[in-house]
């Protein structure tokens, strides 16, 4: 049950997170499109969530891919944020 | 908020699970909880009634917060020919509250492009309309689009000596107006 709580829980929390990045746009925020991307990545780490179940070495690689996936997201993000608190 | 870091943490997590998981050998290693083999029919069923618990609580929030996020839409007349910015301040008192007609809020901004209402701001969707009046009649002005005249919408809170005011604001002009105007308090800031 492990993996599927980690996986569940991180694919739904990311999810919301960049859900929420996205629907600043009713305001005017310009849409990145990794943050597409990102949300691909949370329905896939959902999806390998209920793989784990029956296949659990199988959910574990696609798992590993979503995340990657949203790192490509979160990584610059994350280096534009610290670099914006540095300055 | 919280959320950004909590989604950061377990993405953290995630990926090094399903790292180790992914490249470590199962050869003569014994199952334990923290890398279980497939999941025994006890807890199949229980993710199977998770998951239905889960689906009908977010289809219902879904559809009271669909019910709940719309408001009635406004219908803003402003004076034929005026440019520049539009404030609307909610909930000041000794003003008269805004006139309704159909399920529509009538606000007619005046000459100067300033109004004050008693009336509380309208939270959620809707779509509101935009005319020029005249003594000769109302025309439509275009919110989006290649024609269109309506930018910069902003609603905001501020504090003063009678309290928090909230106020509307949004310029009425064509881009390049728009885009002067807002050249024009860069430069005024930087003297």
């Amino acid at each position: 049950m492990l993996p599927f709580c980690l996986y569940f829980v991180a694919g739904l929390i990311t999810a919301f997170h960049v859900y929420t990045l996205v629907a600043l746009a009713a305001y005017g925020v310009p849409i990145n499109p990794l943050e597409f991307l990102s949300l691909l990545g949370s329905l896939s780490l959902v999806t390998a969530a209920y793989i784990s179940l029956f296949k659990p070495y199988a959910a574990a690689r696609i798992a590993l891919v979503a995340c990657l996936v949203m790192w490509s997201f979160y990584a610059p993000a994350i280096v534009r944020s610290l670099h914006a608190f540095a300055k | 908020m919280i959320v950004p870091y909590l989604a950061i943490a377990l993405l953290l997590v995630a990926t090094g699970y399903s790292a180790i998981v992914s490249f470590r050998s199962t050869e003569g290693k014994a199952r334990s909880w923290t890398f279980p083999d497939r999941a025994g029919r006890p807890a199949r069923i229980l993710v199977g009634v998770f998951t239905l618990i889960f689906l009908t609580g977010a289809g219902l929030w879904l559809l009271t917060s669909i019910r709940t996020s719309t408001r009635p839409s406004s219908r803003l007349l402003i004076p034929d020919g005026y440019t520049g910015w539009v404030r609307i301040g909610f909930e000041v008192k000794g003003t008269s509250s805004l006139p309704m007609e159909g399920n529509e809020y009538i606000v007619k901004i005046p000459v100067e492009g300033k109004l004050q209402t008693s009336s509380p701001e309208q939270y959620g969707w809707a779509r509101d309309k935009y005319y020029y009046y005249s003594a000769e009649g109302v025309h439509p002005l275009d919110d989006s689009g290649p024609a269109q005249l309506i930018w910069g919408k902003i609603n905001g809170e501020e504090s003063g000596a009678t309290g928090e005011r909230k106020y509307e604001e949004f310029f009425v002009g064509t881009e390049q107006q728009f885009k002067d105007q807002g050249n024009e308090e860069h430069k005024a800031r930087d003297r």
